[in-house]
């Protein structure tokens, strides 16, 4: 089944229009910035109501690195530099944000993200000088990669499909290692009953920290895709809206199950798009999708689906 | 916990699978078909803003392209013509999906419209790597003139830079030498703050102060003006638009500086779609701007009086600009005789389309790709029982310069 | 100097509009534990709802009594129906996701019934005009608005303070479950106080509607703020809610001009300490959950 998919992923861009290839990509990045907040929500337990935060703060930073605009340092649009610069950006935010909102729990540490996050959006909104302000930060390039005479260079469509594929699947293979290791258990250990893993002996704030920051790390690339592929980042990336969305991803796609945000992502990127030629309520049906869910549904689609034991 | 699966697949699960892969190949290009139609008429994307602050900016653009198509029986060139709107919302990612949709799901031959700058740039690297041809209806961020122009961007409206250049001049000139300066936080703000400053500092004049307020929303106006009071300037030079030019011209009034410090603008901020509401608050205001309600032609007065008739309200000059965006689209076909295949020899013709519009003579300069208009100076005042802008004065035909040499 | 007395007064008014939204959401998140993210949604619904009202029957007065009934009476029957039925492990999230997903149709149904367009409302005629004050002219309308605040603050403190109702309330903050032990009804209480929260935050909309304008969108952006209010000042104390609103009030006039880059930054940045420092608020109650 696996296979399949990869093989029909893999010749996606010469059997689809490129409006749909456009729409693939966009159905891609959504579904690792999901698959970012399932590890931290559905599996550890933590809900965030800022995980935007990371998302366009790896748009910005790469657009602060590689846009030829003139607020930009311009420097290089190379990923063997960017991407580890937007990795160690984004693990220093969570590590800063972790060690902070990780002492509250509950209410407190949902109201925390937000704040945080509003933090960084009134930054990109009001530092014009700095952030392009509400304009965003235009003139973001393609990526590249290379070492000095080897080159690739991502800057058509269908190029850029297979790059975010590949890191598509990277993140998935990656955390259903992690979700399954022993690290993982343990996190899904804390999710049900953090006293008795502590009583077992799990220095539980350790395991839980991880997780905010593998989880806002993933975020970050997947936001530096976001504004490469737009060519720009704005502070829409960071407003709560974004955070909203990303929960409605998680929730009604399935937490806890990595395939239920992706399918989440499929769903809340595409039903606008052709519910905009039926309906100019999509977002009533959003909202409604939404409130059946966690009333009737709370395991999602996948839950759905899959009636666990 | 979930048993791990045997491998390989049984026959039932291959035969399961490829019927999955056949439905899905078959319904993609179906689905395809669909949305793809017959390419006899000639499709316009027109992406404007239709909520918001700039909302009644998009409607009255909307209506100008309809009526002018509507004139010449909604055919040009030998092809019908073929409108799809869309609401950029005024954000950036928005409306660059709503371009990608029009462009490459509905197939548009051009598209036109946008508002504000700061969608403007994030469209245009979009249409430059796509190669397909945008006719900006009305955002006169300066950039898509200047270091971020593109051949596939066109502007029938103006650059920021067009209005107020010329108003720092009769303003040092005529009303005083010393201006406090308010404008919102984004590139069409800092724009045109900078074009008046550019002329008015050129003959020593003094800038007591600048504030940029909180875009798209400033919330309550009144600590700004609070600020200006503070100031005592004897002059205000401002930017502002829609929905915020109603709030801050009204908080104007409110707080009693309408009667006290002469309020200079860019021609937006007490323009026809926003008058009604602004009132008295807004009489004797000064302006500038490349066009005006009662501009004496005669295709502005048969314009203004069929736009009357059409909507039940005065025109603006977003309406102008839609009507001469309408005349710019239907010439273009005439000039390619209907064959909107090839984007560069459509764009060979655009520098050449001139005709007489309602703000005076029309064409577009080709350097600049925006059009070399007059600029008229004009005061609100009461004309037969209403408010509208007077014109005070022509101040002649202005270009834009191309480069950042002149603000 | 005068200018900053003006300041201070735009401030105030900006607070009392703050307040009115803090004292009802502060008054379901310190009743009932339930953040209400519909909140904003809800001031905009009042807003427009009273916009509607002024424009029909031309009395503002009217609106301001009706607009609140009707909101409140929505609000009453939400947490009657579906609300209460949110409880268990994660009933924070599940409250939260609701809210949210009820936001966004409100929203949605908002702009459906009134349309995208920014709407500006005029102020009564009764209140238009200004008053000398200080060498310049101040709108009537805003001190108007200072005064309606603090009447609502002085009304809700006597109702709290010194009413039998007021007392259950106070009681149920403390501990609902004792509370119930007592023979009160605590589920119509919880309906209650939800009802009233959301009438006060339409009772905000239509207040607030001839300063802020009403367009989609002003329900997240006032909703943010009040919860930045809740949490600095503390949450279930009507004290709380009013101090807290006086220092995002003034914070937010004074930075638009002073500070305009980081005024907003500072504001989120303090309520982000106060939750890390002292999570129950500057003013709130000690030993909150």
């Amino acid at each position: 089944m696996l296979i399949l998919t990869l093989i029909l992923a893999l010749i996606f861009p010469f059997s689809v229009k490129t409006y749909i290839l456009s729409l693939g990509i966009e159905v891609l990045i959504f579904a690792i910035f999901a698959m970012s907040l399932d590890l931290l929500l559905g599996y550890t337990g933590l809900p965030s109501l800022g995980h935007a935060a990371f998302f366009g703060l790896g748009a910005y930073i790469l657009a602060y690195v590689s846009s030829n605009s003139e607020l930009a340092l311009g420097l290089t649009d190379n990923l063997l530099i960017t991407l580890p610069i937007v990795i160690l950006g984004t693990a220093l935010s969570a590590v800063i944000l972790g060690f902070l909102a990780l002492r509250t729990s509950g209410v407190f540490f949902l109201m925390i993200t937000l704040a945080f996050a509003q933090m960084l959006f009134s930054i990109a909104i009001r530092w014009s000088s700095v952030t392009g302000g509400s304009d965003g930060m235009t003139g973001v390039p393609r990526p590249t990669l290379g070492i000095g005479t080897w080159h690739l260079s991502f800057t058509d469509r269908a190029d850029f499909y297979y790059l975010v594929l590949a890191f598509f699947c990277i993140t998935w293979f990656l955390l259903r290692y992690i979700v399954r290791s022993p690290f993982g258990l343990a996190l899904r250990g804390i999710h049900a009953n953090e006293q008795r893993m502590r009583g077992l002996g799990y220095n539980t704030f350790r395991y839980k920290f991880a997780a905010f920051i593998v989880s806002g790390v993933i975020a970050g690339i997947a936001g530096m895709l976001l504004s490469q592929y737009f060519w720009h980042a704005v502070p829409h990336n960071l407003f709560w809206n974004m955070s909203g969305q990303a929960l409605i991803m998680v929730v009604v796609g399935g937490p806890g199950t990595l395939t239920g945000p992706v399918i989440g992502a499929t769903l809340m990127r595409l039903l606008p798009n052709f519910a905009s030629t039926y309906t100019e309520r999509s977002e009533t049906l959003m909202g409604l999708v939404l409130i059946l869910f966690v009333l009737l549904a709370p395991g999602g689609i996948f839950g759905i689906f899959h009636k666990k034991r | 916990m979930t048993k791990e699966k045997p491998a390989g697949f049984n026959r039932r699960e291959l035969l399961q699978a490829t019927a999955t892969v056949a439905a899905g190949y078959t319904a993609v290009p179906l689905l395809a078909a669909c949305s793809s139609s017959d390419a006899r008429p000639a499709k316009i994307g027109v992406l404007l803003p239709y909520s918001g602050i700039y909302a009644v900016l998009g409607e009255s653009i909307t209506e100008g392209i309809r009526m002018y198509l509507d004139e010449i029986g909604n055919q040009s060139g030998g092809r019908r013509i073929e409108i799809i709107t869309e609401d950029s919302q005024m954000m950036p990612d928005v409306a660059q999906q709503k371009a990608r949709k029009l462009v490459e799901q509905d197939e548009v031959d051009f598209v036109a419209g946008i508002v504000s700058t700061g969608v403007l740039y994030g469209l245009r690297d979009y249409f430059d790597s796509a190669k397909k041809l945008l006719i900006c209806a009305n955002a006169g961020g300066n950039k898509i003139s200047r270091e971020l122009r593109t051949p596939y961007i066109w502007r029938t409206s103006f650059s920021n830079w067009q209005p107020n250049w010329p108003l720092g001049d009769w303003a040092y000139k005529n009303v005083a030498q010393k201006v406090f300066m308010s404008a919102p936080d984004y590139g069409a703000g800092h724009n045109m703050v900078d074009a008046f400053a550019n002329s008015f500092q050129a003959l020593g004049g003094q800038i007591l102060g600048m504030q940029f307020t909180p875009f798209p929303t400033m919330g309550d106006p009144a600590p700004f003006i609070t600020e200006i009071q503070g100031l005592d300037p004897p002059m205000v030079f401002c930017f502002y638009s829609g929905a915020s030019a109603v709030a801050f011209v009204q908080s104007y009034g409110e707080f009693g500086l309408t009667d006290n410090i002469p309020l200079v603008c860019a021609g937006f901020t007490v323009e026809e779609d926003v008058l009604p509401a602004q009132g008295t608050a807004a009489l004797g205001a000064l302006s500038s701007l490349h066009w005006s309600l009662l501009i004496d032609n005669p295709i502005n007065k048969r314009f203004t009086s069929a736009y009357k008739n059409r909507t039940g309200k005065d025109a603006n000059v977003f309406a102008v600009q839609g009507y001469d965006t309408g005349r710019v689209i239907a010439e273009l076909l005439i000039a390619v005789q209907g064959d909107t295949s090839d984007v560069s020899r459509m764009i060979d013709y655009l520098a050449g389309i001139s005709f007489d519009s309602p703000r005076g003579p029309f064409n577009l300069d080709s350097q600049s790709q925006n059009p070399s208009q007059h600029i008229y100076v004009r005061r609100v005042d009461e004309v037969d029982g209403a408010l509208h802008n007077v014109v005070i004065e022509d101040l002649g035909a202005f270009t834009d310069p191309g480069d950042n040499s002149l603000g | 100097m005068e200018t900053l007395v003006i300041q201070t007064l735009n401030g105030l008014v900006f607070s009392m509009l703050l307040f009115v939204m803090a004292a009802g959401l502060s008054l379901i998140f310190g009743q009932m534990d339930v953040i209400n993210l519909a909140h904003g949604a809800f001031y905009l619904l009042g807003g427009y709802i009273g916009f509607t009202m002024i424009r029909q029957y031309e009395n503002y007065w009217l609106a301001l009594i009706i607009a609140p009934v009707i909101v409140g009476t929505i609000g009453f029957i939400i947490e009657y129906a579906i609300l209460r039925r949110i409880y268990g492990r994660h009933h924070h999230l599940n409250q939260v996701l609701f809210t949210f997903g009820l936001a966004l149709v409100a929203a949605d149904l908002i702009r459906w019934n009134w349309g995208s367009y920014v709407i500006t409302v005029a102020a009564p005629p009764q209140l238009q005009g200004q008053v000398p004050f200080l060498g310049i002219q101040f709108p009537v309308y805003r001190l108007a608005v200072i005064t309606f605040g603090l009447t609502i603050g002085a009304i809700l403190w006597i109702g709290i303070e010194r009413t039998r109702i007021g007392m259950i309330l106070r009681a149920g903050v403390s501990d609902a479950k004792l509370l119930s032990g007592f023979g009160v009804n605590i589920q119509l209480v919880f309906s209650g106080v939800f009802a009233m929260g959301t009438a006060l935050a339409a009772l905000a909309g239509v207040i607030g509607a001839p300063i802020h304008s009403l367009y989609p969108g002003l329900d997240f952006e006032i909703l943010i703020l009040t919860l930045a209010v809740v949490v600095v000042g503390g949450l279930g104390t009507l004290k709380g809610a009013f101090l807290g609103s006086l220092l995002i009030g003034m914070a937010d006039t004074f930075g638009k001009t002073f500070l305009p880059e980081f005024a907003l930054f500072l504001i989120f940045a303090v309520m982000a300490s106060v939750l890390i420092l002292r999570p129950s608020g500057l003013w709130g109650l000690r030993g909150q959950r």
